[in-house]
């Protein structure tokens, strides 16, 4: 059975951070690719990296993989800097690009076993270090494929073990499920959430699909045009967009769904009218049989709300907290600027 | 466990201990149709030639000089492969790392830049043994024949060899030096134009060498061949060189390694002019040759003091980390460290020394007087560059050494044509004699120069000597403008204090 993932607070903060972005800056000509980026990643977080095209996420990520080296400010991995140290830094890092190549005339073993040699292994530590990843990313049948043949599915498996293949205590993976069909997608999430859990990496990982990042991020880095909007776990960057406030009388979202029937339109607006008159609620908004508020009480008022909703004569049949997803939060922070 | 098992174990042992690249490239190129269609092909035409020689020969086989026929034919054949067939191969190999996209995984792996190129040159090198244990039997069939000479014969396989490992190097340099596609497109063309233009030479000078008998017994042959392989060599290296500072990260030390072999090239040749001298003699050292190796000396700091001296001044903590912390020390080692100052320091030591080199002969005056010209030329120059690139970059961070470097041609070229504008445009006459107002062309004026040895020039040398201090006074004024660099090149280094860790958010790493 999997575990679900270290929450943040459970993280060790005290210690030093896996992975450290300070004051990054890295500029085109004019262009300020990323611009004063700052945040870190502690051992065993899989942190998510989102943005929009354009925004500077592969940029950060290539440099922290030591593709790239910053205008200015400076990257830590493990403690060891991308600019002075990239060989220390090398080898206690995984990167999965976004798109990656794939020699000609070479099965899947031959691929892990190059870059074992390439990473100084030898012998038996070598063959270990493949038996593993074979095991881990499910390739040991495949093991004689030829790997210009693999499907997309398996060749970002054959990616990621790739980047296992030194066991790094870093892994930056970009967009690693672009272009995957829906099963390889579920299948990569497992395998990253296990790298967390089971293997204890830090994963800095960039996605579009928000949904997937939410099930397996503990904390998140929003980044456009260059600059980080929030970061933190996710719960925190929720909390920022209401102001930073941690109070539990903060707005939430509610929803309530009534028994749909011939005369559902005068029940909504009933139900809309009567929603409108009551003290804490904000931002009515109603679709089909449901509508969605902004509620400022806290639990004893979400409770008097509901028994007031019933005693009212609403025929209610759902009644419930709109947790924030990610998405939400990414479309609420960031503003669609382009560069 | 069996003989199979062990053997596979026994290879597995030693292969760990080989080169990475070396070991997946021979796996891929023993896998790959290219290697498969030019080994058959090789054997198919190896086949055919003996088959159609004999033949042809007939019985004359028995008794002619058809040692020497065949092993010519033979010789082109594995010419073929190993001058053309594996340096593209070897071309192509950088490319389709980066084509691939399978370059940026490579890099970020814990193989050193090193470790990279030799790879790439050593699976080059097991490709053309390959090929040569190939056409072995067929040599070995040729020394059954008449006119066999085994001396001859082993001095054009082992040149052909390091012929071939040379031309590998320098295909693996060149494919790093565009990382740009559509350049990739060019260069290719180029490399496959240069490929056959260098083949066709060797195969050229291999026939005229093989048409007469190696004069083994002559010292200057010995002399000749020394000479020949220590610069290969040198150019081997400066290659390897290149090509490993094109793969070195940014913020490593890209220059040194270059700098290093260009003095190294610098005292071999003059090293062996002087072993030369030494041996025989100064008389013995024709104006001529050492005309001609100052000229080789001045193009090569023109080249590399174009180079150098244009190159981004900022040097980044990993570098200076790794210099000695002995004040002494980093101001000896000053010239030989990145940054455009430093690279007009280096430029201008090495012009001093050629003209000292020069100056220490009892050669005739004329070319005393060419050498210093010439050093005199290449310094003003490069110092032009120098200017150029750091005045850029105080205008525009966008302004790159390429540009200096262009610039500083064009100003050059626009020198050089500069004193026939006002004739060609009808403002003044043509003179076919020389006048002052074309110090601005070196080649015509190295060559006037040259020409004082001859009591029949076409002009005195009190002509040379104005032209010298034209030269003087300019290179002068050039030296005013940079020597605030120059002495900033030697004082940073001195004033260069350990790196600590709060610089890491602050210094700006290099663009």
């Amino acid at each position: 059975m999997i575990e679900p993932v270290s929450t943040a607070a459970a993280i060790d903060q005290r210690g030093e951070p896996a992975l450290e972005l300070r004051h990054l800056h890295r500029f085109f000509g004019r262009l300020k690719a990323v611009d004063d980026v700052s945040f870190k990643a502690w051992p065993g977080q899989v942190m998510g990296f989102i943005g929009p095209n354009g925004a500077g996420k592969t940029t950060s990520m290539r440099i922290l993989a030591t593709l790239d080296t910053p205008t200015a400010g400076d990257a830590f991995v493990c403690g060891y800097s991308v600019v002075d140290d990239p060989d220390k830094v090398r080898r206690y890092l995984g990167f999965m690009p976004d798109s990656f190549g794939k020699y000609a005339n070479m099965n899947v073993v031959e691929y892990l076993d190059f870059y074992a040699r390439a990473y100084g292994m030898r012998d038996a530590q070598r063959r270990d270090a493949i038996e593993h990843v074979l095991v881990f990313t499910e390739l040991r049948k495949l093991a004689d494929k030829a790997i210009n043949t693999l499907s997309k599915g398996m060749s970002q498996r054959l990616g990621l073990g790739r980047c296992l293949i030194h066991d790094p205590q870093v892994m930056i993976l970009d967009e690693p499920a672009a272009g995957l069909d829906p099963r390889a997608r579920v299948e990569l999430r497992e395998l990253i959430r296990l790298l967390a859990t089971e293997m204890k990496k830090t994963v800095l990982i960039s996605s579009h699909i928000l949904t997937e990042l939410g099930e397996i991020c503990d904390s998140a880095a929003i980044i456009e045009a260059g600059q980080i909007l929030a970061h933190g776990t996710v719960d925190e960057i929720q909390r920022k967009q209401h102001g930073g406030s941690t109070e539990l009388t903060r707005a939430r979202s509610l929803q309530v769904r009534i028994a749909a029937g011939d005369d559902t339109q005068s029940r909504m607006l009933g139900l809309e009218k009567w929603l409108l008159e009551q003290p804490l609620i904000n931002l009515v908004q109603c679709a089909g049989a449901a509508a969605i508020f902004d509620f400022e009480g806290n639990d004893e008022d979400q409770q008097r709300l509901l028994q007031n909703l019933i005693a009212a004569g609403h025929p209610v049949i759902e009644f419930y907290g709109k947790t924030q997803s990610l998405e939400d939060a990414f479309m609420n922070i960031t503003k669609g600027i382009t560069q | 466990m069996s003989a199979g098992d062990k053997f596979f174990h026994l290879a597995d042992y030693l292969t760990d201990r080989l080169n990475p690249i070396l070991v997946k490239e021979t796996r891929q190129a023993l896998k790959s149709r290219q290697f498969i269609i030019t080994f058959m092909l090789l054997l198919t035409v190896a086949w055919l030639i003996s088959v159609f020689g004999t033949v042809w020969y007939g019985p004359a086989i028995e008794y002619g000089s058809a040692g020497r026929a065949f092993f010519v034919a033979y010789y082109y054949v594995i010419g073929f492969a190993s001058l053309f067939v594996v340096p593209f191969g070897s071309f192509r190999s950088m490319l389709n790392e980066r084509d691939h996209n399978t370059y940026e995984l490579l890099s970020i792996s814990t193989l050193s830049p090193r470790q990279i190129v030799n790879g790439k040159l050593l699976s080059s090198m097991v490709q053309v043994f390959i090929y040569y244990s190939a056409i072995a039997p067929f040599i070995a069939f040729t020394s059954l024949l008449q006119g066999f000479d085994l001396a001859m014969v082993t001095l054009f396989l082992v040149a052909g060899l390091l012929w071939s490992f040379f031309v590998s190097m320098v295909a693996l340099m060149l494919s790093t030096l565009s990382s740009n596609r559509q350049w990739q497109a060019i260069n290719t063309i180029g490399m496959i134009g240069l490929l056959l233009w260098q083949m066709s030479a060797a195969f050229g000078m291999s026939a005229v060498g093989l048409s007469e008998s190696i004069p083994f017994d002559s010292e200057e042959f010995w002399w000749v061949l020394v000479s020949l392989l220590v610069g290969a060599g040198s150019f081997f290296l400066l290659a390897q060189q290149i090509a490993i500072s094109r793969l070195t990260f940014e913020s490593d030390n890209r220059s040194s390694g270059i700098r290093i072999i260009c003095t190294l090239q610098f005292w071999l040749l003059w090293g062996g002019v002087w072993a030369y001298a030494y041996h025989y003699g100064t008389v013995a050292v024709d104006e001529d040759v050492i005309a001609a190796c100052a000229t080789m000396s001045s193009i090569h700091w023109l080249v590399a003091g174009l180079v150098f001296s244009t190159e981004p001044d900022h040097v980044s903590r990993r570098v200076r980390r790794n210099v000695s912390r002995l004040g002494a020390i980093r101001f000896l080692l000053a010239p030989w460290l990145p940054g455009g100052r430093r690279g007009l320091l280096f430029t201008t030591i090495h012009l001093l020394m050629l003209a000292i080199v020069v100056r220490l002969g009892s050669w005739d005056l004329w070319v005393q007087d060419m050498v210093t010209a010439a050093a005199l030329y290449v310094f003003i120059y490069v110092a032009i560059g120098s200017a150029i690139g750091r005045l850029g970059q105080m205008v525009t961070p966008e302004f790159r050494p390429a540009h200096a470097r262009v610039l500083t041609i064009l100003i050059g070229a626009l020198g050089m044509i500069a004193p026939y504008l006002p004739a060609a445009f009808g403002f003044t006459r043509w003179s076919n004699g020389y006048s002052l107002g074309e110090f601005a062309n070196p080649g015509r004026t190295l060559i006037i120069i040259s020409e004082t040895a001859y009591v029949s020039g076409s002009h005195n040398k009190a002509t040379v000597h104005d032209v010298l201090l034209i030269l003087i006074a300019i290179a002068g004024v050039a030296l005013l403008i940079n020597l605030k660099a120059m002495y900033q090149g030697f004082s940073e280094m001195l004033s260069w204090k350990p790196v600590n860790a709060a610089e890491s958010a602050s210094v700006p790493a290099e663009d």
